[in-house]
């Protein structure tokens, strides 16, 4: 069974306007999004800004409000739940922020950083709860005694691990990820990847990783879902995703990262301009009377593309 | 390949001050940039190369900012014209392009105004006839409908298209020398091939040089001819594209190669470099900087106020330290060397 | 634009009722009325007649009656009458109104001539000794109140050197009409005006410098540099305009508070405005008055709002109503 499943998720904001600013129209941010994550896995949710996916997420973890569709985690659905009936679910499913910068509250020591949660759901002794958090900061290679510092006196990466140590605390079994390396170097980006794996072997963590750098997203990912206008437009592992691409914003999308042999230069801007020609001819007929993408439709047991 | 030099930087430091004290985050470096040629610049975070392309046009603060050394620009030194003459280049002879461009352009001022203003203090031409050039260099940064974008305020354009007319501010004048600090790292992916393949297309046309600061190896791949590795203030190591990525020599071009996902595919870890970047004040100058970062290679294996060396012709590496590296966990297999080559 | 004005507009008028609810019940449940005090330990008078005079002013009916009256006549342009100065809230306003009128003008002028440039001024040449100096005088027109301050000035000027009169809005005995009426005028402006503008820049000025400082390192200026802007032009085109936007948002509420009256100034320098007429009537517990100008401040404050928007997206192309 699967860990997280999304059917049909649904994300849309009122446009309000004329005199009495009455609903006009919709923003469909997320139309129809189905997803399975099976656990110990990661899913990589991959698009460009204003796609969805950051939406998608968000909606997941409560901070959207979700519009139509469910969202069923271990057989349950977190949409039909009062608000406090879905707390002991919440524990379950943590975020991880972009911006290790502005995501920590910079008044806030550590200790208190990474105890939030913990508070929130459980009660514990002064002592065991410095207890737990120091145990928490080992395992994600920080120093116990960084407990009591604050969040500027880190380097990116370091303050990126706090994060997670943050998400760790309630002992999740999904983690949503939203472009959790896109603001560090190449290198301490190297690190939080790496780490993110350990833990994920570790505690048997599922991740749903959301990301526009399709490199990182090779890397990461098991299951890669492509979202273009709010919805998906291909589905499939690793392999079918880079492989053999079927839809052309797919195939646009992977064939725009840059190459990094330069002896493949001009080949690979050759085949981008190709693709640009029947990205512009062809993506009309992908596309509904609303110019969104048309439903999944599955190629291979793995493998789902919205062709018509 | 045509090597007529644009701009010589020698012997380039650039301090900036903290507490009363200078400290260079740009160290003694000396560097030509050819006409016709896209010379990158990458590093990561802190290792100068922002700091370098601001200085190229005296673009700092000039309250905390030190800039010693020469750069020579047609036959003459941007070092030593007075802020009225270094006006006179800005803008003409060497054009900019920022890495936000959101925030790069004046949210209060229309499209038009801001590419105008180029034109106001370098050409002579009417009124009329700057209009009719600035649709041209709309046109030429494939913006199609120019006469609507002319009078729209940044905010009303998506992230590609003000990124176009920031690069049509940049070439309003026709520069010699285009300096681009990270021009597509705040775009999507999509956007910045078509960003990168426009620049490639107004150099054909312009035989313009170009600095490009990147971050970005792939962008690299896909754009430089030469590029220049930087870490901690201080070139590490200069050669043609083709060198730097099949032969790379440096420790660090190695590492920070290695710690590329896609690098080498198929592979659970990704290779970390060891340690942290230096801050400004703590950078060890007068040995091989990276050294610290490379704990596991002897001591003795690194020069005594480490100089570049010419390697093979045209490429430059700093240290000995080239000459002794392997990576830590080599002996398990793990770490292949030449990126293109492991493809 | 006009819908987003008209809509506002309409708003308004909920929430002016709101107001008037509030102010009415608020003035009626402070203790004594406008027979109180004074009239009431006057022996002369007896408790008879003052129950006479409460019951023909209507103040024993309940309360709702009382409002329901005021609101009637409000709506007719009839504020009631000042029970201490037995003559229309609406005459009586109406005089005070041009003195307030004057002085509301002469000091937001002011602020805004020393304000502006001594703002800019201050973030362009950061940490050198003429910024230091005006900060400094921010930091001194901060800390001192504004009485304490308006008083010293009247002391000074007004009674140890004798240069300006100390009060009242013009000479007894000056004809109307003339232009020795106009100078006069002027002349009883300027110690009222001058004291309130040098108090009230102290916010600009800061507010100013800050944006000045935050604006100068921005993007947008970095790029004017490197067209080769020179730099009188980068902060007359760039960083100026940008700077004044958020000062634009308050020119609204000034605008409008211009009409409110200047309850400190007014009454120290005598002068007489809506602000020395609030304070009286407080004092006086002249009812009709004090709610006639709460209405009056709550309707401007309403304005004000609504101007700010307006001025706002005037000037910012970001903001558009619609």
């Amino acid at each position: 069974m699967a860990l997280l499943e999304l059917n049909n998720l649904k994300v849309h904001y009122p446009i309000r306007g004329g005199f009495f600013q009455r609903v006009v129209d919709h923003v469909k941010a997320v139309d129809g999004v189905s997803i399975q994550i099976e656990p110990g896995t990661t899913y990589g949710l991959v698009g460009e800004s204003g796609c969805g996916k950051t939406t998608t997420g968000r909606a997941i973890i409560g901070l959207n409000k979700i519009t139509d569709g469910t969202v069923t985690f271990e057989g349950q659905d977190l949409t039909r739940m009062a608000h406090k009936n879905q707390h002991p679910l919440r524990r379950d499913i943590q975020m991880i922020f972009q911006d290790p910068y502005s995501s920590l509250n910079g008044r806030k020591r550590v200790m208190d950083i990474i105890a939030e949660p913990l508070r929130n759901f459980e009660k514990l002794s002064p002592d065991e709860e410095r207890r737990r958090v120091q145990n928490l900061l080992d395992r994600v290679g920080l120093n116990p005694e960084a407990a009591f510092k604050y969040p500027h006196e880190f380097s990116g990466g370091q303050r990126q691990r706090i994060g997670i140590a943050r998400a760790l605390t309630l002992n999740p079994k999904l983690i949503i990820a939203d472009e959790p390396v896109s603001a560090l170097d190449v290198s301490v980006q190297a690190q939080v990847l790496n780490f993110m794996k350990e833990i994920q072997k570790e505690f048997n963590l599922t991740y749903l990783f959301i990301s526009h750098d399709l490199g990182i997203v090779r890397h990461m990912c098991d299951e890669i879902g492509i979202m273009y206008r709010g919805r998906l437009v291909e589905q499939g592992n690793t392999d079918d995703i880079y492989e053999n691409p079927q839809h052309i914003y797919t195939k646009r999308l992977i064939t725009a990262i840059p190459n990094i042999d330069p002896a493949q230069r001009q080949e690979s801007a050759r085949t981008r301009q190709q693709i640009m020609v029947s990205y512009q001819q062809d993506l009309k007929e992908l596309m509904d009377a609303e110019g969104k993408p048309l439903a999944l439709k599955t190629i291979s047991p793995s493998h789902q593309v919205a062709l018509p | 390949m045509n090597t007529e030099p644009v701009l010589q930087i020698k012997d380039l430091t650039v301090s900036f001050r903290i507490k009363d004290e200078y400290y260079p985050a740009v160290d003694q470096l000396d560097l030509t940039i050819n006409k016709n040629e896209v010379l990158a610049i990458v590093g990561e975070s802190g290792c100068g190369k922002s700091a370098l392309a601001l200085s190229l046009t005296r673009l700092h603060d000039t309250k905390n900012t030190r800039i010693d050394g020469g750069l020579i620009f047609k036959g003459q030194d941007l070092n030593k014209l007075s802020p009225g003459q270094m006006n006179k280049i800005r803008g003409s002879e060497i054009g900019m392009i920022f890495q936000d461009p959101l925030t790069a352009l004046n949210p209060l001022m229309t499209i038009g105004r801001q590419i105008e203003e180029n034109l106001d203090y370098h050409t002579t031409l009417s009124k009329k006839e700057k209009t009719k050039r600035i649709y041209e260099l709309l046109e030429h940064v494939n913006i199609t409908n120019p006469e609507r974008v002319y009078n729209q305020y940044p905010h009303e354009l998506s992230g590609g298209m003000r990124q176009r007319v920031m690069i049509a501010i940049a070439i309003a004048c026709r520069p010699s020398l285009i300096i681009a600090d990270e021009p597509t790292t705040a775009l999507d992916v999509t956007i910045q091939s078509q960003i990168l393949d426009l620049l490639k297309q107004l150099q054909a046309e312009t035989e313009a040089g170009i600095v490009l600061i990147t971050h970005d190896l792939g962008v690299v791949a896909e754009m430089a001819d030469r590029v220049v590795v930087m870490y901690a203030g201080e070139v590490v190591e200069v050669a043609s594209v083709m060198d730097l990525f099949n032969n790379p020599m440096h420790p660090y071009t190695r590492s920070l190669l290695a710690s590329m996902p896609g690098a080498n595919a198929g592979q659970d870890q990704l290779h970390v470099i060891h340690g942290r970047v230096p801050s400004l004040q703590n950078i060890p100058r007068g040995s091989c900087r990276f050294s610290e970062r490379i704990p596991w290679i002897p001591q003795t294996a690194h020069a005594q106020n480490p100089q570049l060396d010419e390697v093979s012709p045209g490429h430059w590496v700093r240290c000995s330290c080239y000459q002794h590296f392997h990576f830590e966990d080599e002996g398990k297999g793990l770490v292949m060397d030449g990126v293109a080559g492991a493809k | 634009m006009w819908k987003f004005t008209l809509r506002r507009i309409l708003i308004m008028i909920p929430q002016l009722f709101v107001l008037s609810v509030l102010i009415f019940f608020v003035a009626k449940a402070m203790p004594g009325d406008a027979l109180s005090g004074a009239i009431e330990a006057n022996p002369k008078v007896s408790a008879q007649v003052l129950e006479e005079q409460r019951e023909k002013l209507g103040l024993n009916d309940p309360a709702w009656v009382q409002y329901g009256r005021w609101l009637g006549n409000l709506f007719q342009g009839d504020l009631g009458k000042s029970y201490v100065h037995k003559v229309g809230v609406t005459d009586l306003i109406g005089s005070r109104l041009a003195n307030t009128f004057y002085l509301g003008v002469a000091i937001l002028i002011l602020t805004y001539v020393i304000s502006i440039p001594l703002g800019i001024l201050s973030g362009r040449y950061q940490n050198t000794l003429l910024d230091k100096t005006i900060t400094g005088y921010t930091y001194l027109s901060f800390a001192t109140p504004i009485f304490i301050f308006s008083l010293l000035v009247l002391f000074v000027f007004g009674f140890r050197l004798g240069w300006f009169p100390t009060s009242g809005s013009v000479d007894v005995g000056v004809q109307p009409g003339t232009w020795a009426y106009v100078v006069n005028k002027f002349y009883h402006l300027i110690l009222p005006a001058c004291a309130g503008a040098l108090v009230s820049t102290t916010a600009t000025i800061q507010y100013l410098r800050n944006e000045v400082i935050d604006t100068r390192l921005k993007d947008f200026v970095k790029t004017a540099r490197s067209k080769g802007v020179p730099e009188s032009k980068v902060y007359s085109r760039h960083i100026l305009r940008n700077s004044l936007l958020p000062i634009a948002a308050f020119l609204g509420y000034d605008l409008t508070a211009v009409l409110a009256g200047n309850l400190f100034i007014e009454s120290i320098f005598g002068y007489p405005g809506l602000g020395q007429l609030f304070l009286q009537s407080i004092t006086q517990r002249d009812f009709s008055v004090v709610t006639a100008l709460v209405m009056l401040s709550g309707l401007l404050a309403l304005i004000g709002t609504l101007l700010s928007d307006l001025i706002l997206s005037w000037v910012d192309p970001r903001i558009r109503m619609g």
